[in-house]
């Protein structure tokens, strides 16, 4: 995933933006094109180095008319552009909305927090969140037990748990693209795992007026390491 | 928009016509996985191999055991002696290792060099504590003709810290045999060891001379500088007593010495100073069955939309739809067929009510069966209308349903991201046994007939002839089938030999039974180009819980005939029965089409059974190939990802004189998904058999097909075993 949109020129990447909600056909249309170009980046990814991150211009936003996450994986590199394809209220505190990115793996948030991926490799089946929910919907420190179902790679799964402190790190602001909200900044670290000594650091930005996670940074497993999450359009 | 989909289906009932091909193409993800993250898993502690190609030191053996599961392979050599070992930590506990073994200038059978096969099993006594040391109890070459018989009793413990820089290791022990042979300090438990006896056939338990005459102390240390570089001293308590009086190696001192080095996380390479006259090597690959070699990334499932909330959109559950059902049944196969085949599944049969819908499909992607369960709920839960409440899910194996996983709808739907997905999931999943066929049903009509084919190179080995202990033959292969109808099967496969020695042998059977295996070389040598298989083959299921196999024409390299065979095995049981029964004509050597003389009825009854832990146990008692009597009995263990090393002996009323060298058939068996190594969907297998000697007793008839594994893939036990795959 996200390694698509490194060097696409960037009308490609607004093009799968703006191909809306879910009609399919066109999303494929795109999807070719990233397709193909995705294997040549691997390619050219190999002879120079970690792609970079794309950096969206205002013109790119404003000519954005869906919800858009922005994924910067830090191990992998590169960028890529998300589109909401679904939301879900279950029996658990906090709403989950599915990602999906332009090679259709997808990340599963709740009220921000990373709680799922597929496709990404070694991904997490699922999460327990509650805690780091309650806490950026309060802006308000907390801690306990956070646990998280991370899948082998070889169709098992290991359960890991951790003991995480969320506390509020500064009250200010964040600006996405041209963008200012006022923000709280919020810091979690988390230690456990299977040897007890794994170490995790998420990091979110917290939009005061709404609540809404405008930019974080968190840990998706122990194979891509952490993701930069830009809330582009909500 | 939610319900999108699902509106088609309303539609096509009604204007029965059929649904446009809703595109799914299925992106393999570009995110490349990060280099090192496995590190999380690695075992600091996983101890390092000796000679013997188990846990130890350099010759000498340690308290430890490897970490459950371990599957290792370890090649040493010096002074003219290599050995080769497999050896699997079969539970935390228990470890068993298989080894061949040539030794230059031994003179036993008049040959130049002496090669022989060994078994070893080993018992952790003692896990390492903060202050007790781990303890092991072994016992070497313990069924064999005994070369390297020899027992002992281990400790080791591990220091660190302080002003020493990395780990260092100390062992103490005790051997008898082998390792009581040098620096002897009495006899504690007899005198009476018998000596090595090279005519004996082996094969029978030397219990007559286990921890029985001297004894003697061993040591040695090990010093793990970092996490590449090791450092290892010992002191050996084996005389080496025949090698010496044959002039194999001089042995000039107790002492041993080397350095090794970690390559990568699997491979340790190490020199060696040993017996102050020998330079030697090891080599040593480390696996772990439950660490695949690459992960396995499986493209993202396409997500779907929750049906609205029934107070909001009663109409939407509105049943009518489905009132004509073969209608209704149609129209849901014409919709779910591409997004199936968007996922590598092939949609058999479907059939609906206006709650209840049953998909029965063949899986020809995912190795593990849930994760096609999965994507079928999903397709299902993507264009079903909203009054289908009920999945009923079939996975289906050439004709033979293997059982029907049942889930709510309202259960995927408030599941799929809750905290404990997986296991909430499989709480309020039903699996059950499967009908044998879906009366009223919509077939895909595309399905048969069906012709396949594929061309590809074949490996075939011969293993221990003393003369050349690795035999090769290579060519390429030509497989095909046909399916006409459901069941039914014609397939066969001619192969072409390229190159190869497996009959370049000179060694004779000496056997005095039929020789039903042992003239392999015969056939090896018979022709270049060869029928290998050629049949018929039909199956189908008499009952929910009963499967049934006919199979006539030429069924393995060696015999033609016809076999049949009846399986019990309820979804959910982990007990199963079986009967086989096979009336075979022993083939001509050019394997083409002419036979023999020699024909045999054979058949066996089976009892098979999942035990905890993966273990799966199978006893079978009935007629082998040369008329013999007897059982043979398995025990395999399963790693969840299709991972699978074993064993099995066979005892018939033949006796181990008439039987010959090794007194009785036993192997050890080995499979590994190649998904594994991989890290793509891929549903074949790499398996292979491994028998010291292949005698004409215990010898069982090949045929393709059979039921019990066939059938367990889709059973409870193998489902729950990954059943995380229904979310991945």
């Amino acid at each position: 995933m996200m390694r698509v949109a490194r060097r696409v020129g960037l009308a490609v990447v607004a093009a799968a933006l703006l191909a809306g909600c879910g009609s399919e056909s066109s999303t494929q249309q795109s999807l070719a094109g990233l397709i193909g170009g995705t294997l040549k980046q691997g390619v050219d990814a190999r002879r120079a180095g970690r792609p970079a991150k794309v950096v969206v211009t205002p013109k790119m936003l404003a000519e954005t008319k869906v919800a858009a996450l922005q994924v910067n994986p830090e191990i992998a590199g590169g960028s890529d552009f998300l589109q909401r394809v679904a939301t879900r209220d279950d029996s658990v505190p906090g709403r989950v909305e599915i990602w999906k990115s332009s090679d259709n793996a997808l990340v599963f948030l709740r009220n921000g927090v990373v709680v799922g991926t597929r496709g990404v490799g070694g991904d997490i089946i699922s999460a327990d969140a509650a805690l780091t929910v309650r806490a950026l919907a309060n802006r308000a420190s907390a801690s306990g037990v956070r646990e998280y179902i991370l899948s082998d790679g070889d169709v098992t799964t290991t359960r890991m748990q951790f003991r995480c402190t969320v506390t509020v790190a500064e009250r200010g602001s964040v600006t996405v693209v041209n963008q200012r909200f006022n923000a709280t900044r919020m810091q979690e670290a988390c230690i456990g795992g299977p040897t007890g000594d794994l170490r995790i650091d998420n990091e979110y930005w917290v939009e005061d007026s709404t609540g809404l996670v405008r930019k974080s940074r968190q840990w998706v497993g122990l194979k891509s390491g952490y993701f930069e999450l830009i809330l582009l359009k909500s | 928009m939610p319900g999108r989909e699902q509106k088609m289906i309303r539609r096509a009932v009604h204007r029965t016509t059929r649904i446009l091909a809703i595109g799914t193409t299925v992106a393999s993800p570009s995110f490349l996985a990060a280099q090192d993250a496995d590190a999380v898993f690695r075992t600091p502690d996983r101890p390092s191999l000796n000679f013997y190609g188990a846990a130890g030191l350099i010759d000498m053996p340690s308290g430890e055991a490897m970490p459950d599961g371990q599957f290792t392979v370890g090649v040493s050599s010096f002074g003219g002696q290599t050995r080769t070992t497999l050896t699997f930590q079969a539970m935390p506990r228990i470890s068993a290792s298989f080894r061949y073994s040539g030794i230059d200038g031994l003179d036993i059978d008049g040959r130049d060099t002496y090669r022989d096969r060994s078994f070893d099993v080993r018992f952790l006594v003692n896990r390492e504590g903060r202050y007790l040391p781990s303890v092991t109890v072994g016992l070497q070459d313990f069924a064999g003709t005994g070369i390297y018989a020899g027992e002992f009793v281990a400790a080791t413990k591990n220091f660190s810290g302080g002003r020493l820089p990395g780990n260092l290791k100390a062992t103490v022990g005790v051997g008898w045999g082998r390792f009581g042979s040098s620096g002897s300090i009495g006899t504690p438990f007899g005198e009476d060891r018998p000596s090595f006896d090279s005519s004996t056939r082996g094969g029978e338990l030397s219990t007559d001379q286990w921890f029985r005459g001297q004894m003697a102390p061993f040591a040695g240390l090990e010093w793990q500088l970092n996490d590449k570089w090791g450092l290892k001293a010992e002191y050996s308590s084996d005389a080496y007593d025949a090698e010496q009086a044959d002039g194999v190696f001089d042995r000039d001192s107790r002492f041993n010495f080397g350095a090794e080095y970690q390559v990568s996380d699997s491979i340790r390479v190490g020199g060696y100073y040993l017996y102050g006259s020998e330079i030697g090597v090891n080599l040593a690959m480390q696996l772990n069955p439950k660490r695949p070699a690459s992960a396995l990334r499986i493209a993202a499932p396409r997500p779907y939309d929750v049906r609205p909330a029934r107070r909001v959109d009663p109409q939407a559950y509105n049943g009518d739809w489905a009132a004509s059902q073969s209608g209704a049944s149609t129209a849901v196969r014409d919709a779910l067929v591409p997004l199936l085949e968007a996922e590598g599944l092939v949609l058999v049969e479907t059939k609906t009510t206006a709650s209840t819908t049953e998909v029965r499909y063949t899986n020809e992607r995912y190795g593990a069966t849930t994760v096609s369960v999965g994507r079928v709920a999903r397709a299902m839960a993507r264009v079903l209308p909203a009054s289908v409440e009920t999945f009923r899910i079939v996975p289906v194996v050439d004709n033979l349903a293997q059982s029907a996983i049942v889930l709510r709808r309202s259960d995927l739907e408030a599941l799929e991201t809750h905290p404990n997905a997986s296991d909430a999931l499989l709480a309020v999943a039903g699996i059950d046994s499967a009908a044998p066929n879906l009366p009223g049903g919509a077939h895909n009509e595309d399905l048969f007939p069906a012709f396949n084919w594929s061309l590809g190179p074949f490996i075939e080995q011969s293993y221990f002839d003393p003369d050349e202990p690795v035999r090769v033959d290579g060519g390429i292969r030509l497989n095909l089938s046909y399916q006409p109808a459901p069941g039914w099967t014609v397939a066969g496969e001619v192969r072409h030999r390229l190159f190869g020695n497996v009959g370049d042998t000179d060694r004779e059977s000496d056997s005095v039974l039929p020789r039903v295996r042992t003239n392999a070389p015969l056939y090896a040598r018979g022709s270049d180009t060869m029928l290998r298989r050629l049949y018929v083959n039909r199956q189908w299921k008499p009952a929910p819980d009963y499967y049934a196999r006919m199979t006539a024409g030429y069924l393995e390299k060696m015999y033609g005939g016809a076999s049949a065979e009846v399986l019990w095995k309820p979804a959910t049981s982990r007990l199963a029965f079986g009967v086989e029964a096979n009336y075979v004509k022993q083939r001509d050597f050019d394997q083409r089409f002419g036979f023999q003389d020699y024909t045999v009825a054979t058949g066996h009854a089976s009892a098979y059974y999942e035990f905890d832990n993966g273990f799966i146990g199978q006893l079978d008692v009935g007629r082998y190939l040369a008329g013999d009597t007897g059982a043979t009995v398995t025990l395999e263990r399963e790693f969840d990802n299709g991972w699978k090393v074993g064993g099995f002996f066979t005892l018939t009323d033949v006796s181990s004189d008439d039987f010959g060298e090794g007194s009785f058939d036993k192997g050890i068996t080995l499979t590994i998904p190649v998904e594994w190594f991989v890290g793509r969907s891929d549903r074949r297998k790499f398996g292979t058999t491994i028998r010291p000697v292949l005698r004409d007793g215990g010898a069982r008839l090949s045929v393709p097909n059979r039921l019990y594994d066939q059938v367990r893939s889709g059973h409870r036990n193998s489902l729950v075993g990954n059943w995380s795959g229904v979310w991945e």
